[in-house]
């Protein structure tokens, strides 16, 4: 019942027009990238590595596929919450706000396996988002730009990593970006069995968001004991795959913490959903 | 006393002068060796020890043709000092764009070296000062320190292999400044780290060093100008 009711969730998820609006917003994202870096990518390398070319010079193919995806991931993996909210966030309030919610309630199924499968269908959707985004971003990237050493820039100074020795590293990337956008959807449906309506626990997802990153970015050492248990403080972990050596505890770390908060944050929705009143 | 005193200025000036012959004599016999080399394509294996960049030895094929027509082709990035390969030689080439002093000997790799100062003539050159250690039997420049206006200071020290009857060595150990290099905090955002630890790496000062081994060396065979064209 569980998977067949994930079925009809999923089906729901695809029949709204502004499921679509995120696929269709990531793509023209996307498209927007490549175009730039076609068109004016050297630039923008050179303000990456101007610190090094007074006294070194670079040789090879820098601006490559590899390089694209990992400068598209590292602009978008800010935006595509919304665009993951935008969905999720409707999946339990939008049945309230239309009314469904009572039909729903009185199928043979209980309220827990009704939230966990919405859970589920969001899930899925997510995961859509990731792998366009993946293949928008490696896929085509390396059809348009080659493909070649991947050169990253991180605060330790530059790494430069084998072409042969990248494509790992994306993989388990985008494993934990996906991780980390479905703490995002997580969080949504979670704030949508609190509200009545959609807007509001779409606005409230990116209000948490922007106020967590917020206090993570803020250098104030009354901050410093939280800032590890935010959720987004890791959204960003997947960019440690890229470094040399790849820092697998911190990795790890990161990953318990965003699989904490995905599991508290179903615990929570179930329980408020259980407890819900819908017959007012 | 007077006579005395006015034979001593003699001698030294006529000393430093002689000096100052030999100097250039060397460094011409140095040019005339560069130009026995018209072309030459060689297989490079680069290996860069640099703070703050992190990269594995890469293998390239580098092509050279006279007068300063230089390309590196690599299937990875390779990184190589911006000063020192080919500029040194190609400014050396300019005779009457720089004037040579003896500043005495010294042991080099196990060679006693002519230690030449070259300095432009002009105020527009980009290098400021070359200091070259020749070995003047063999008239090969087994070190040399290069102060250019963009770049600052790069010490490259040559070992020679077969081709030595050319002039072109087989090992070359660059040795760079890196203090001058600054992470742009805009693009570097790695949100594990504290502020505290990012200045820890990024106001390090120290030398970096890039070492390649050259071989196969193909001399005077002919390279079409295309290979240098960028593709």
């Amino acid at each position: 019942m569980l998977l067949k009711n994930t079925y009809n969730e999923f089906i729901k998820i695809l029949a709204k027009p502004r499921s679509y609006l995120g696929v269709g917003a990531l793509t023209l994202l996307v498209l927007i990238i490549l175009f730039a870096m076609k068109a004016d990518g050297k630039s923008f390398i050179s303000f990456v590595t101007a610190s090094f070319e007074q006294t070194l010079s670079f040789n090879g193919n820098i601006l490559n596929g590899n390089l694209i995806a990992f400068i598209i991931l590292q602009m978008l993996i800010v935006h595509i919450p919304l665009l993951v909210s935008l969905v999720t966030g409707d999946l339990i309030s939008g049945e309230a706000a239309m009314g469904t919610i009572r039909m729903l309630a009185t199928k043979p199924i209980s309220r827990t396996q009704i939230v966990l499968s919405k859970f589920i269908a969001g899930a899925v959707y997510t995961l859509v988002l990731t792998i366009w985004l993946g293949f928008l971003a490696l896929i085509v990237g390396k059809w348009i730009f080659g493909t070649g050493d991947l050169i990253v820039l991180n605060s330790d100074g530059l790494v430069i990593l084998k072409e042969q020795d990248v494509l790992w590293r994306y993989g388990l990337s985008f494993g934990v970006a996906y991780l980390a956008l479905l703490t995002i959807s997580t969080l949504s449906i979670c704030l949508s069995a609190f509200a009545e309506n959609s807007i509001g626990p779409i606005v409230s997802t990116m209000a948490i968001i922007i106020l967590f990153t917020i206090i993570g970015s803020l250098d104030v050492s009354v901050f410093d004991s939280i800032k590890p248990f935010l959720f987004t403080t890791h959204m960003a972990s997947w960019r440690s795959f890229f470094e040399d050596p790849v820092p697998w505890s911190t990795i790890r770390d990161s990953v318990v913490i965003l699989l904490v908060h995905n599991v508290v944050l179903v615990l929570i929705a179930m329980y408020k959903f259980n407890k819900k009143d819908i017959t007012s | 006393m007077k006579i005395a005193i006015s034979l001593l200025l003699f001698l030294a000036s006529y000393s430093v002068k002689g000096q100052n012959v030999d100097a250039n004599a060397l460094v011409q016999r140095v040019v005339n060796k560069i130009n026995t080399v018209k072309d030459y394509s060689v297989s490079a294996y680069i290996h860069a020890n640099i703070p703050l960049i992190k990269i594995m030895p890469v293998n390239a094929s580098i092509y050279f043709k006279q007068k300063d027509k230089f390309k590196v082709v690599s299937k990875g990035i390779a990184i190589l000092p911006k000063q020192g390969f080919t500029d040194v030689n190609s400014f050396l080439t300019k005779k009457g764009s720089y004037m040579a002093v003896w500043g005495g000997n010294k042991t080099i790799q196990n060679v006693n070296t002519s230690l030449v100062s070259v300095i432009p003539t002009g105020e527009t050159s980009e290098i400021i000062l070359a200091k070259l250690w020749i070995d003047a039997k063999r008239d090969i420049i087994l070190r040399s320190q290069v102060t250019t206006r963009s770049s600052g200071t790069v010490t490259v020290d040559y070992t020679y292999g077969t081709e030595v009857a050319y002039g072109l060595p087989s090992k070359l150990v660059f040795t760079i400044d890196v203090k001058k290099f600054k992470m742009p905090k805009s693009v570097a955002a790695d949100l594990n780290k504290t502020d505290n630890q990012k200045k820890k790496t990024a106001n390090k000062d120290q030398k970096g060093t890039i070492t390649i081994k050259l071989t196969n060396y193909k001399i005077n065979k002919g390279i079409s100008d295309n290979v240098f064209k960028d593709k």
